[in-house]
């Protein structure tokens, strides 16, 4: 008991919670000087086989997930719920012998309280959400991960300004669960869809195209492939196309591209791979009208390059939390700093 | 209307720099009128200054809060904005001496930025904008006042007797509570500034919180002014380590500014 006591009291001391605070920015700072989330070989590639190795041991990739930091977070929230506990006594005799406006006094509490809620609101959310990506062309059907949910995807429009630059991107949506249940809505950036208790987030666009394939004057194939995609050909699958990439405005003279989702396609260049038994056996950009011939038997075009939409899809049940934390902390500092006695 | 906001931003620069030359005057010669009268030129050009971003804003059909250029020339608005509150609130003229070269620098700052009028990608269409650039602009105002009375705080530390400026600098202790209390207000700010911006984020990403390099060095310098707080309230750090907190407190605040937008890039890499 005694021990619990005396590490009681070190973890709701001042010294220990400000020790977790100088070591929380300290490695919120240092974390952010290192790129996170590549791959171990990049790591390797980018500081050298040393400092990558010491990256890789320390976590450093996926800092703010990894042991050190949950520890030091877990240590803060301890801090707060101790100090918190250790202070309320002294704090309600201090409210009963207090004149006049007592809120002042309970800020600091209030504070810790919000900053606590905050916390386990993010880290209970992180635990528990939800999240798949989803990306299709008006008019594709895709599946919500192994939740039986089916979107629709109806329509995806951008609304391209006079400068060529995209001001909006807006999907129409209909999900439908495996009881049948289904709901519509529109998802467009800063307006997300909820749709059968998932937030449907307009996150981003990319490029697709028709690829027709043409063998001794018959059309043998078409589809819709978009960047990033491939497909066998359907009279020989050891051939394999690679749409590797989309140039809205291409310059074949001087090979400049702009490879923004949000431009216009007033000059569009198709860039593809040509795979033989795995192995690369072309590369080039193909232009409107341009095409490409293998083995003299097939002629591969792209043409009509459309938009396709990129959706974030989540359920994290305790964003009110952390929400309501962030209102308390709020309210907490105001009282504090506003409504103690001087 | 270009042409007009140039003008205006123009002579809103002339209008510091004239108070920074009478400051010198009134510091220099110790010529009480001229603080006086420093204290209108930085007036004069705060309201210029605010002609300028209201043009900017008709022009672009939009608060104009948007790109490097437009939030630093902001940021040297509310620190002129704070300053000014703090000279009249306290009588403390002073505080202009060294806070209108602030104010002159990061003007200078958003000169050399580029000053085109673009429209908005579509993620920074959204209402939360106003409340979330609104609260950063005043909270780095603020800890830029903090920062300016630490300075002060500590050249007077260092000061022998001097008549004048005695006269004219508020007692060490009352110094010291006038930066507390920039530090609470430009807390509550920051504050006020990550929340409205955790609101914008989750709306816009789906996420409150991802760690990208802004949210994370704005969450370090709220961590290192909360820190500001419980050592002076529970320590009795006040005075002297106060004021040295402030100036590091305001190091950090620029870096989250401007060294995050030059050397991390991320989600915030238009701002």
């Amino acid at each position: 008991m005694k021990v619990l006591k005396k590490i009681r009291k070190i973890i709701g001391s001042m010294p220990f919670a400000i020790g977790v605070l100088v070591a929380l920015a300290a490695a919120c700072a240092l974390s952010s000087l290192v790129t996170q989330g590549q791959t171990a070989e990049w790591y390797t590639q980018e500081y050298g086989e040393r400092m990558g190795a010491v990256i890789l041991a320390l976590h450093a990739d996926d800092a703010y997930h990894s042991w050190w930091f949950l520890t030091l977070t877990g240590f803060l929230c301890l801090s707060l719920i101790l100090c918190n506990l250790i202070r309320v006594k002294t704090l309600i005799r201090r409210s009963k012998n207090e004149k006049g406006n007592r809120a002042g006094i309970w800020g600091a509490w209030v504070c810790h309280l919000g900053i606590l809620l905050l916390v386990s609101g993010f880290a209970l959310g992180q635990m528990t959400q939800e999240e798949y990506t989803i990306y299709g062309l008006p008019g594709q059907t895709k599946e919500l991960g192994e939740t039986g949910v089916r979107v629709q995807i109806e329509d995806f429009a951008i609304e391209w300004r006079e400068d060529g630059s995209a001001g909006q991107y807006t999907a129409k949506l209909t999900a439908e669960d495996a009881q049948g249940k289904s709901e519509s809505g529109t998802a467009s950036v800063n307006h997300p869809a909820s749709l059968l208790g998932y937030e449907f987030y307009q996150n981003s666009a990319g490029w697709a195209a028709d690829l027709t394939v043409v063998k001794n004057g018959t059309e043998i194939q078409k589809e819709t492939l978009c960047v990033g995609e491939f497909t066998p050909l359907a009279d020989d699958p050891e051939i394999v196309i690679l749409f590797r990439d989309f140039y809205p405005n291409y310059d074949a003279e001087s090979g400049n591209a702009s490879p923004m989702a949000s431009t216009k396609p007033d000059k569009p260049g198709y860039l593809y791979m040509v795979f033989y038994q795995g192995e690369v056996r072309g590369m080039n950009v193909l232009e409107t009208g341009d095409e490409i011939t293998i083995d003299q038997e097939y002629t591969v075009t792209f043409s009509d390059p459309s938009n396709y939409t990129l959706l974030m899809v989540k359920r994290d049940r305790f964003t009110p939390l952390a929400l309501l934390g962030a209102a308390v902390t709020m309210a907490g500092l105001v009282m504090a700093f506003y409504l103690r006695k001087r | 209307m270009e042409q007009a906001e140039n003008i205006l931003f123009t002579a809103a620069m002339a209008g510091y720099f004239l108070a920074i030359i009478l400051n010198f005057v009134f510091i220099g010669l110790k010529k009480e009128r001229a603080a006086k009268i420093a204290a209108w030129a930085q007036g004069a050009g705060l309201v210029l200054h605010t002609a300028a971003l209201v043009i900017r804003g008709i022009a672009a059909g939009r608060v104009p809060m948007t790109n490097q250029y437009e939030f630093a020339t902001c940021f040297a608005w509310a620190l002129c904005l704070v300053s000014l509150v703090f000279i009249r609130k306290y009588r403390f003229s002073v505080l202009g001496v060294f806070a209108v070269p602030v104010v002159f620098l990061i003007m200078g700052y958003a000169a050399m930025q580029n000053r085109e009028v673009r429209p908005l990608m579509a993620a920074l269409q959204s209402n939360w904008l106003v409340f979330h650039v609104t609260t950063a602009i005043l909270a780095y105002g603020s800890f830029g006042v903090s920062c300016v009375l630490g300075t002060i705080f500590l050249i007077r530390n260092r000061m022998k007797e001097n008549g004048f400026l005695d006269q004219h600098i508020p007692a060490s202790d009352k110094l010291d509570i006038i930066e507390y209390r920039s530090v609470c207000l430009g807390l509550l700010f920051l504050t006020i500034t990550i929340i409205t911006g955790a609101f914008w984020a989750q709306k816009c990403w789906g996420s409150y919180w991802s760690w990208d390099p802004k949210e994370t060095w704005s969450l370090v310098t709220w961590i290192i002014y909360a820190l500001y707080l419980h050592l002076r309230i529970m320590r009795g750090w006040k005075g002297k380590a106060a004021a040295i907190f402030a100036v590091v407190g305001f190091i950090c605040v620029i870096f989250t500014y401007l060294g995050v937008n030059t050397f991390l890039p991320g989600l915030h890499s238009y701002a």
